[in-house]
This record gives structure tokens, C-alpha cells and sequence, in this order.
């Protein structure tokens, strides 16, 4: 029974790059996350809230990726 | 709420008029996808009954809060008093009595078109509906519910329910089978207790969690 | 914590490589394309573990309903899905050398490839829905019917296709399993937990930060 390397090479490459591929949408959704909320709270820090300023809208900050 | 009634069974005949339609569609269109060859035709009977049934489900079940929907009933749901699964049990009689109709319909449409002879399987093959339809209902009744509120709820309510339904498929149709060519019922047994299994649990998990779903 | 986990799954992952490479001999009948199983058969015993954290998350949320909770489920049956995609791909990749077919409708695949299609619903629902709360309170009814539904698939899969069938269907794995070969397996069961488990934890860390981005 011949060996199929290259199928075996092709199973595990392509587990890699399913479960690569994954690792890196988490790691980029984390940056952009974390930088948004380091921007909101920066953003908040140095325009404390007083009675009638109106806080930044949600809709003002980029959206998700 | 007499008028509430009263829309919903003029509803009711309309979905009961269209599914019935549909049925009558549906059984053309098996007859030209598939092709005169009797044989073929008689080896997936079973499959295309099943096939037929659950996509008038589908189609039925889909509208099942349709009325509410629409005429801005849902918080009147939300605000019932009481225990919400009387709702449940209730709008799952109601389409059980709705498919049931359709069902033996389209099971008499496939008698006389395809030219089957039931014989003495019609008890077990009543049996068997039986079993699939209140499967098939108790599940399409609690995810109606949840997709009633949502965004593209026609796509997303086929796209729910149908895998979730396989099992039920499976043992419809190797049961309508095995009925079909005569075995006894004892000889699909095992396909009866897991049609039971799963309403079992369709039942319990729609009767515990209904409540949920209608809390907003 | 977290990268505790994830450098601990990398060394397991070295490890259930060099099982499946080194330690594990080529197989007698199926030569080496049988390595293929070192991946295929952890990766989903690691999905069903995750839906049955699924299970146990959405069940806790519709009890206490923290917001954790369904954090954990939600990840959990993505992660879950995750290696089910993965095994379905790899069994593909393995049925062609083997059986001459890149599917086949045999009982494992079927019933496989059943529960893949059930909770890419489960996440489609996640993402259709817009409202948090409500979006949690759905997702943890389906996830319970999704994963209660999963013997039942198994048994109807399996009953459809193997009584009255000749047996003649070529299954992979064989009944009797050489201890190394079985070792192989469970370091790259605990290598593919470890990672499904920093994926669930990264996961739920996006989860949080994006809810509180949003509110």
C-alpha cells in the first residue's frame, strides 16, 4: 500500500492553517478591541461627564472588524 | 380576545389552503424530478413522503406566530399570566391538528398517484406519522418562537429546525419503509423507541424553556 | 494564566507530533497514510467535549443567567465547531487514499458532518440576533437542544446505515488497538484540549471586551 505522504502533508497543513487561521482572527479582534477600549477610556478620563455634555455616541467610534 | 380567535382561524385556513396547494405542487414536481421509471419512484417513496411532510412542516410551523407577530400581539404573550407552556402545549396542538390534516392528505394524494397499497400497514404507518409529527412540531413550535423576533426568521427558521430533525427523518422513513413492504411493526421497533426518545426530550426541553423564550 | 495554557498546548502539540511521527509505527494494513488519525480522532472527541461544556454553560446561564455563562457557551460551541470542521476535513483527506472517495455517507462522517451543520446554525442564530440578552437567552435554548439532539443523531445515523447493509463498509481505526498506537491518540487528545481550552479562554476574553465596547 503506498505511503500518500503528500495526503498526510495536506491533513496536517490544512489542521495548521484551520486552527492558525483562528488563533489570528482572535488575536486581531483582541488588538482592535483593547485599542477601543484604551481610546474610550483615555476619552473619558479627559472629558469627565458633567450635567448636559453629551457623551461621545457609540456610533461616532470605528466600527468592529 | 374573541377577535384574536377569530383572525386566527381565518388564519389557520389559509395556511391549511396553502399547505394543502403546496402538497398537490410538490407531488408534480416528485413526478417530473424523478422520471416515469415506476421503480425508482417506488424505492423512494417513503424518503419523498417524509421529504413532503416536513417541508409542509416547515412552511406551517414558520407561520406558527405569524398572528402575533404582526398584529403586535407579542407583548400581550410576553405579559400572559401564568405558566407560558400552556401557550406552548396550546400552539402545538393547534399545528399538530394542521399537519395532521395536511399529512393525511398528502398520504391519500401519494395512495392514488403513485398507486400504493397500504393494506394492513396503515395502523403502524398512523402510528409512525404520529410519532414524527408531534417530533417534528414540538421542536418547530419552540424555535418559531425564537425566530419570530428575529431578523430574517424565514431563513434562519428552516436553517434551524432541519438539522435538528434529522433523526426524526431517519426514523420515519425507515419505518414508512420497512411498513411499506408489509414487515411488522415489531420489525422497526427500535426506530419506534428512538422516535419516542426524541419527542421525549423535544417535549421536556420546549415545556421547560418555552417560558425563556418569551421573556422578551 | 491564559498564556500559561497556551504555551503549555504548544508543547503538548510538539509532543503529539512527535507521537504521531516518531513513536507510532507505520500501520500495517493502510501504511502511513493512517498518521492521518493522530489529528482526525482527537479533533472530535475535543468537539464533543466542547459541546458538552456548551451544554453545562448554557444550562448554568438559563439558571443564574450570568453574563459569563453565556460568554462560555458561546465560545465553547465555537471552538467545538472549530475542530469539527477539522475533522471532517481531514477524514475527507484520509477517505480518498483509503477508501478511493473524498465522502462517503458511512455512519461516522454522516452523523459528523450532521452536528457540524447544527451548530453553524447555532452560531448563525448568535449572529442574527441583535439584542444581547435576547441573543443569550435563545442561543443557550438551542445549544441545549443541539447537544441533547447529538446521541440521537448518532444512533439514527448509525442504525440507517448499518442494519440491513452487508458489511462491507471499510471503517477507519482498527477494533484492536496497539497500546502505542492508543498513546499516540490521547497526547494528541490532551495536545488538542489544551488548545481548544486557551481557545475558549481567549475567546471569552474577545467576548467580554466586546460587550464592553459596545455598551
Amino acid at each position: 500500500m503506498p505511503d500518500n505522504w503528500g495526503f498526510v502533508a495536506a491533513a496536517y497543513t490544512l489542521a495548521a492553517v484551520i486552527l492558525g487561521g483562528y488563533w489570528r482572527m482572535l488575536v486581531r479582534k483582541e488588538r482592535a478591541l483593547t485599542a477601543l477600549v484604551r481610546d474610550d477610556h483615555t476619552s473619558r478620563s479627559r472629558h469627565p461627564s458633567r450635567p448636559g455634555h453629551p457623551r461621545p455616541e457609540p456610533a461616532s467610534r470605528p466600527p468592529l472588524p | 380576545m374573541a377577535w384574536k380567535d377569530l383572525v386566527i382561524e381565518r388564519r389557520s385556513k389559509e395556511t391549511l389552503n396553502a399547505l394543502l396547494f403546496f402538497s398537490l405542487a410538490l407531488l408534480f414536481v416528485f413526478q417530473f424530478a424523478l422520471g416515469p421509471d415506476r421503480e425508482r419512484l417506488a424505492s423512494v417513496l417513503p424518503g419523498l413522503l417524509w421529504l413532503g411532510f416536513i417541508l409542509s412542516g416547515v412552511l406551517g410551523l414558520g407561520r406558527a406566530f405569524v398572528v402575533e407577530r404582526e398584529n403586535d400581539c407579542w407583548e400581550l404573550l410576553l405579559l400572559a399570566p401564568g405558566d407560558k407552556s400552556a401557550i406552548y402545549l396550546g400552539k402545538l396542538a393547534g399545528s399538530l391538528v394542521l399537519m395532521a390534516v395536511v399529512e393525511a392528505l398528502m398520504l391519500g394524494l401519494f395512495v392514488v398517484f403513485f398507486n400504493i397499497d397500504l393494506g394492513a400497514a396503515l395502523p403502524g404507518l398512523a402510528l409512525v406519522i404520529a410519532l414524527g409529527t408531534v417530533g417534528i412540531a414540538a421542536v418547530g413550535t419552540l424555535f418559531a418562537a425564537m425566530t419570530a423576533q428575529v431578523r430574517a426568521r424565514e431563513l434562519l427558521f428552516p436553517v434551524l429546525l432541519l438539522p435538528v430533525l434529522v433523526p426524526v427523518l431517519l426514523g420515519t422513513v425507515k419505518a414508512t419503509e420497512a411498513l411499506l413492504l408489509q414487515e411488522p411493526l415489531a420489525a422497526v421497533a427500535h426506530w419506534l423507541k428512538l422516535l419516542v426518545a426524541a419527542d421525549v426530550v423535544y417535549l421536556a426541553v420546549g415545556l421547560l424553556t418555552f417560558d425563556v423564550i418569551l421573556e422578551g | 494564566m491564559m498564556a500559561v495554557l497556551g504555551w503549555l498546548a504548544g508543547v503538548a502539540l510538539v509532543a503529539g507530533l512527535a507521537m504521531g511521527f516518531g513513536v507510532a509505527p507505520r500501520e500495517v494494513t493502510q501504511g502511513n497514510v493512517q498518521r492521518i488519525m493522530y489529528v482526525h480522532v482527537p479533533a472530535v472527541w475535543v468537539a464533543y467535549l466542547a459541546f458538552a461544556v456548551g451544554l453545562t454553560a448554557s444550562i448554568a446561564y438559563l439558571a443564574r443567567r450570568r453574563p459569563g455563562a453565556d460568554r462560555l457557551a458561546h465560545a465553547a460551541c465555537e471552538v467545538g465547531t472549530v475542530f469539527l470542521g477539522i475533522n471532517i476535513v481531514t477524514g475527507a483527506i484520509w477517505g480518498k487514499p483509503t477508501w478511493g472517495t473524498w465522502w462517503t455517507w458511512d455512519a461516522r462522517l454522516t452523523s459528523v458532518a450532521v452536528v457540524f451543520v447544527m451548530f453553524l446554525a447555532y452560531l448563525l442564530l448568535r449572529a442574527a440576533v441583535e439584542d444581547r440578552e435576547r441573543g443569550a437567552r435563545y442561543a443557550a435554548v438551542l445549544g441545549i437542544v443541539a447537544a441533547l439532539n447529538i446521541p440521537l443523531v448518532h444512533f439514527s445515523v448509525y442504525w440507517w446505515r448499518t442494519l440491513h447493509q452487508p458489511p462491507s463498509l471499510l471503517k477507519p481505526g482498527a477494533s484492536t488497538m496497539p497500546p502505542v498506537i492508543l498513546a499516540a491518540l490521547l497526547v494528541n487528545f490532551a495536545a488538542l484540549a489544551l488548545l481548544g481550552a486557551y481557545f475558549v479562554a481567549r475567546r471569552t476574553r474577545v467576548l467580554a471586551a466586546e460587550e464592553e465596547v459596545l455598551a
